[in-house]
């Protein structure tokens, strides 16, 4: 008898936190849906925002290994046993000079180039001549006449 | 205290106590029994590019990659790709229904992970995919169509409740009508999208794979006046599938345009898993009762023992009792608000109710004549 009047309540009380368990779920994970679709209207990546074929834009960019001595040598050329198409596989950047389409939107392509910049200048520790990477970029936002803008790594240290 | 001012609380609290309700009404979970049966192969087809480069010896930080944060934590290459192989062995698992609960969290936690490791990993299809294990493992979704419940059964042990509180149903249908109303509403708010820009521009840069279509049809693809109504088609086709979904009136025109929309998309677009699970996530909208409509044959005919076998054997969503009727009666279909059709629109009545065949019968249901043959 004794035990039936301390289970009950255990009991209640393990259905209430059930019961006020789902709510939070179900609310958290809505709001957090909506967050990440509100979210996708300015960020450059769209993580669960669900923006399909966004745009029609299209980009290409002469992208260049600026050395200590000043020369621009196009990253097509391989370099100290690396090459370009072989360091950055993925998102349609394996070959810039090449006018592709911005498959998630411009934003988002150039900020992913950005970032294979600065990837590839911190993962060639053979290449002792690099002061940074350069990307000259003409891109086409839909319809609009092109636009050119120049993104760089952060300078590396060079060996002597 | 005014009387309203006093109501408004108690009124507060009974829309939280139908909330509640809503969440912990017990519904069938066989409609996700089989998106669980359906989605192992969408997570085998994800998979497969990470495992045909693992088994190249390559893996995602052997080029360009980036995470999202800092701290998220990296194996080594060894245990990575192991991962993605378990990955793949749960996925078959969870597709069987071995172990249920244990296969579909481990492929949820692994496909996740992987997901989360890089930006560049990201695609729309993959976030899907993702959402939907998720929530096939917060549910009890391997008591049906599943080899554990069928080692129950041999063992001689009774049957699970194939039923269980409803939230992660209605969660999902949340996410799946997300998906199509935030792909929608970001067209319709973007004057390049709605007045056709994009489309027609992507056609124009595509122009050399049209090459197989007669030359009229390239000739409207291209065509700048054609995008201008064909992208509003596109982005109200989204919306429509996004709203139409919810109500029971529009529910199946909704399912019947997403599987075409989908299948449009996956004819001229690369969109990875996304258009085999946008349909399978379909079944969801099935309402959540099982057996709760009747097919009688007459067991002597043919036909109607042909339409029976099929019944049984296509009826995914356990929608049909099948039962045997006297001999010489006609084919006959109870619905579940009591209505009965019968003869050939029973027929099509039946078989536009089955995932495999609903396609191609609903349709069907629109003539006059299985019109006139339900009562209204």
């Amino acid at each position: 008898m004794a035990e039936n009047h301390v289970r009950a309540p255990r009991t209640r009380l393990r259905s209430r936190v059930r019961v006020v368990g789902r709510r939070v779920v179900v609310v958290a994970v809505v709001v957090l849906q909506l967050v990440f679709v509100a979210r996708g209207y300015w960020s450059n990546h769209k993580p669960f925002a669900f923006q399909m074929f966004p745009e029609s834009s299209t980009w290409r960019a002469s992208v260049v290994r600026v050395t200590a001595d000043g020369g621009r040598i196009p990253i097509e050329l391989p370099w100290a046993g690396y090459r370009w198409d072989q360091l950055v596989r993925d998102r349609g950047l394996s070959y810039p000079s090449v006018r592709g389409h911005a498959d998630s939107g411009l934003d988002n392509q150039l900020a992913f180039l950005q970032a294979a910049l600065e990837w590839v200048a911190r993962n060639t520790p053979r290449d002792r001549q690099t002061r940074y990477l350069e990307a000259t970029v003409t891109a086409w936002h839909n319809s609009d006449p092109p636009r050119v803008e120049v993104l760089r790594s952060r300078p590396r240290e060079v060996g002597e | 205290m005014t009387a309203a001012a006093a109501s408004a609380p108690a009124r507060v609290r009974g829309l939280v106590a139908g909330f509640d309700e809503l969440l912990g009404r017990a519904v069938s979970m066989r409609a996700f029994a089989l998106l669980r049966v359906l989605a192992g192969p969408a997570v085998l087809l994800h998979l497969q590019p990470f495992l045909s480069d693992a088994l190249a010896g390559r893996i995602y930080r052997d080029a360009f990659y980036e995470p999202y944060v800092a701290w998220y934590p990296e194996l080594p290459r060894a245990l990575y790709v192991g991962l993605l192989v378990l990955a793949a062995v749960a996925a078959l698992a969870m597709s069987i229904g071995f172990l249920t609960r244990l296969t579909t969290a481990t492929t949820f936690v692994i496909v996740s992970y992987n997901l989360f490791l890089s930006t560049t990993h990201f695609h729309n299809n993959r976030a899907y995919l993702v959402i939907v294990l998720a929530l096939l493992t917060a549910a009890p979704c391997g008591r049906e169509l599943s080899l554990d419940a069928w080692i129950r059964r041999r063992r001689g042990s009774p049957a699970l409740d194939p039923s269980a509180p409803g939230w992660p149903l209605w969660l999902l249908r949340f996410e799946c009508a997300a998906v199509y109303a935030a792909s929608g509403t970001s067209k319709l708010v973007d004057p390049d999208w709605f007045g056709g820009t994009v489309t027609w521009q992507r056609v124009v840069q595509a122009r050399d794979e049209l090459d197989p279509l007669p030359h009229w049809a390239v000739s409207v693809l291209t065509d700048r006046g054609f995008h201008t109504v064909a992208a509003k088609l596109i982005v109200l086709t989204e919306l429509f599938i996004a709203a139409g979904l919810w109500s029971p009136r529009t529910r199946y025109a909704a399912v019947w345009v997403a599987v075409a929309f989908h299948l449009a998309i996956e004819g001229s677009a690369s969109v990875q898993v996304f258009s085999y699970l946008g349909i399978a996530v379909l079944v969801i909208w099935a309402v959540p009762r099982t057996r709760d409509r009747v097919l009688r044959i007459d067991p002597t005919n043919g036909r109607h023992r042909q339409l029976g076998a099929a019944v049984r054997g296509l009826d995914w969503l356990a929608r049909f009792r099948v039962e045997a009727a006297a001999p010489g009666s006609r084919l006959e279909v109870a619905d579940r608000d009591g209505t009965t059709i019968r003869g050939a629109p029973a027929a099509a009545f039946a078989l536009s109710r089955l995932p495999l065949t609903a396609w191609f019968a609903l349709p069907v249901l629109l003539l006059p004549a299985i019109r006139r043959a339900r009562p209204q």
